[in-house]
């Protein structure tokens, strides 16, 4: 009796054990993001766990660096064959980095993957030539912030989604007074700005073209914020042109500027009136608003890329993006989801929801070359002479077309 | 009987050699022939960690940057062999290089002459104190001690338009531009600010080198009639000059190679008017992805430092003088 109990002992062991070994085909995978905070490690973390929940097989091991670091390890680990599984990319990047990443149409349609739920503009932000390299999670116009304590001092209407070149110039002079500015602009503002006034600075085979006749007219109504009207402070050509700006319009000393919703979660506790928003003035066309976001793609060079592929699915699920929008992470990509954003992060500010709805509503993808960092730096270099008077809008667009080329 | 190898043979030793001595010599070779003396071998044992280093970190990296500047690498390609088409469109085509040149060379000469000048005048003034001198030597390192990047941020906001350069300008009536947008004046704050970060190295050495000239040199001059001024020309300087050339070498390499005020405070800017070598290697190679390219311009920098180093060492014969 003892003998066949022992049997069936050994038995059992052994049959679970084998059990184990049976559904022990774990997928590893890895997955690069950046990060700003433990904050929002921890917020990385549970989008990896989530992978693991929804399928018990698969686990996600997240590597963080910071945004900056980011983008410089990015080609100096896919130079030396260490990229990850799931990659996470920026649309601004993806004309840069897409050849590192798995084109995903042949997947989307052999699952019936909805791109539909995506708002379209970021799926056209994260295609190459109609072919998708990542899903996206989060999606985000450009808007103007303006502080809304300076408007009412000044006895401005608040401005409403959708107002005109014309009416934003005449706030901004209204609110050029007693050393302070009513806009406050950036060198890569201008191709923000160009595309909501249905500029064209890149043609239509994807190369710079700052030279037409409508790229130079954007630039001369930029560059005149400065140099004509005088309702923007100079900046200079330094690497934080963005930065200063926002100090400015932080410190109260610069009334409106341009900015995404990413902004909004830093900007509560920074700034001591209330925040109000909108979307960037149009010119005698309808408003083309540009959006960037961001999501994650496959690594040509996965060894799971169908694994990798189930993973970035729950990455950018309702779920996951639901959670992220509840931590005020980002706006997220899907339609759907968006309005659990706005009741937290743009609850504070006035008209935020308006602001992004509308823009979003009149959304175009962001037109940018190949080499755009080295023609964002270009403008870096060659705005803040023409903002300080000193070249003009010709000029300007003549000198960067032709270095760009380099 | 006497064919013995020269080396086994040390000098002076030969004549005193009793027969006995040299037939005993044959059993001498038993003990093994080393490769290296032990004491050889214990030095190369602890040079080994930094000498891999050196390989690893510097001499693997300098050879591929060689090899790459023959190539086109967008850094997440293969890299393409393209020949002496990166050094051709270099010097032919690319149109922002000889500015690129020029502004390298205006910057090493000016900040080269001025920090000489301030640090031996700084130098001088703090060895002519009777009190406080280690005070004075400590407040002039102190920003070498910052990190040029911090440093620069700081000196960006004071430079910044309507800033505090722009306030004190203004109060003092010099009707001067703001110097980060003015093509002309750039230039002049990156001076400023590289100047203020690095003076106190060269201002500690002369002052180290000036504090050890012989004190009764300067008394029988004094006694001769010599004033400050001649004592300075005709004696001291003279005296510290191989510290001063060691200084103007050593300060014309690291301006040759200015990055990090530029790369913090102007960004090449405004227009192209404080792109340097150094900055051109960062934003070809990681913001262009143009590796290649990035490449012979290192090489090209390296050419130039290499040729006005050689220069200086030349030129040195005719002023410094060593005391022997």
């Amino acid at each position: 009796m003892k003998v066949l109990q022992k049997t069936l002992m050994l038995a059992t062991i052994g049959g679970s054990l084998f059990a184990t070994a049976a559904s022990a085909e774990q997928v590893s995978l890895t997955w690069q993001m950046w990060t700003g905070s433990d904050a929002d490690t921890k917020g990385w973390q549970h989008l990896a766990d989530m992978v693991t929940a929804k399928y018990p097989d698969i686990k996600v091991t997240l590597t963080t660096t910071g945004w900056v670091d980011y983008w410089t390890r990015l080609p100096v680990l896919a130079a030396s064959g260490q990229l990850a599984d799931i990659v996470s990319m920026q649309s601004l990047r993806m004309p840069n980095f897409y050849s590192l990443l798995e084109p995903l149409n042949d997947r989307i349609a052999a699952d019936k993957f909805d791109v539909g739920a995506f708002t379209p503009s970021i799926i056209g932000g994260m295609s190459i030539d109609k072919q998708l390299y990542g899903l996206p999670y989060d999606v985000g116009p450009w808007v103007v912030y303006y502080n809304q304590d300076a408007f009412e001092a000044a006895g401005i209407a608040l401005p409403k989604p959708g107002w005109t070149l014309a009416e934003f110039t005449d706030a901004a002079k209204k609110l050029t007074k007693d050393g302070k500015y009513g806009f406050g602009i950036t060198p890569q503002n201008y191709s923000v700005l160009a595309s909501a006034w249905g500029d064209k600075y890149v043609n239509d085979a994807r190369e710079l073209d700052l030279t037409n006749p409508g790229a130079i007219t954007a630039a001369e109504t930029v560059i005149g914020f400065a140099a004509k009207d005088k309702i923007a402070p100079l900046v200079p050509s330094s690497a934080d042109a963005g930065t200063v700006i926002q100090g400015r319009f932080y410190s109260g000393n610069v009334a409106m500027y341009v900015d995404g919703p990413w902004s909004i979660i830093g900007m509560k506790d920074k700034v001591k009136f209330k925040v109000g928003s909108t979307t960037l003035p149009r010119g005698e066309r309808e408003l083309t608003a540009v959006t960037a976001g961001s999501g994650f793609g496959i690594a040509t060079t996965s060894k799971n890329k169908d694994a990798a592929w189930k993973a970035i699915q729950v990455l950018t699920s309702p779920e996951a993006l639901q959670y992220l929008a509840e931590q005020g992470r980002a706006l997220p990509a899907r339609t759907a989801s968006q309005s659990s954003w706005y009741k937290v992060a743009a609850k504070d500010i006035t008209n935020g929801g308006e602001a992004i709805d509308y823009s979003l509503a009149h959304s175009v993808p962001y037109v940018i070359t190949n080499n755009w960092a080295a023609v964002e730096n270009l403008f870096n270099q060659y705005f803040p002479p023409a903002f300080a008077g000193s070249a003009d809008a010709k000029q300007t667009m003549d000198a960067i077309q032709s270095l760009a080329q380099q | 009987m006497r064919q013995l190898s020269p080396w086994r043979n040390p000098p002076g030793m030969e004549e005193d050699m009793s027969e006995s001595a040299v037939a005993e010599l044959p059993l001498q070779p038993v003990q093994p022939r080393r490769f290296l003396k032990p004491e050889t071998q214990t030095a190369m044992v602890f040079l080994l960690p930094s000498f891999l280093g050196f390989m690893i970190f510097m001499a693997l990296p300098i050879v591929a940057s060689f090899a790459l500047s023959f190539t086109n690498w967008q850094l997440i390609s293969t890299p393409s062999f393209v020949g002496f088409q990166n050094y051709i469109k270099l010097f032919t085509v690319d149109p922002s290089f000889y500015t690129i040149l020029g502004n390298t060379l205006f910057f090493a000469v000016e900040y080269l002459a001025v920090n000489i000048i301030v640090s031996l005048t700084l130098a001088v003034w703090i060895s002519s104190l009777k009190h406080g001198k280690a005070i004075f030597r400590v407040i002039f390192f102190l920003p070498t001690f910052t990190p040029t990047i911090a440093a620069s941020v700081v000196w960006l906001l004071i430079f910044t338009p309507d800033g505090l350069a722009d306030s004190v300008i203004r109060s003092l009536g010099l009707g001067l531009p703001n110097f980060l947008l003015s093509s002309s004046w750039a230039m002049q704050a990156v001076v400023i600010v590289t100047l203020w970060a690095n003076v106190g190295y060269n201002v500690v050495m002369f002052n180290a080198a000036l504090d050890l000239v012989p004190k009764h040199y300067l008394e029988a001059a004094m006694i001769d009639g010599a004033g400050p001024w001649r004592r300075f020309w005709r004696i001291r300087l003279p005296l510290i000059s191989p510290t001063v050339f060691f200084a103007t070498v050593m300060t014309a390499i690291t301006s040759l190679q200015v990055f990090d005020e530029i790369f913090a405070m102007t960004r090449g800017g405004p227009g192209s008017a404080t792109a340097t070598l150094g900055f051109a290697i960062y934003q070809k190679g990681f913001t262009n992805f143009q590796m290649g390219y990035a490449s012979a311009l290192a090489w090209v920098m390296f050419v130039m430092i290499m040729a006005l180093t050689i220069l200086q060492f030349r030129m040195q014969r005719k002023w410094v003088h060593y005391d022997e």
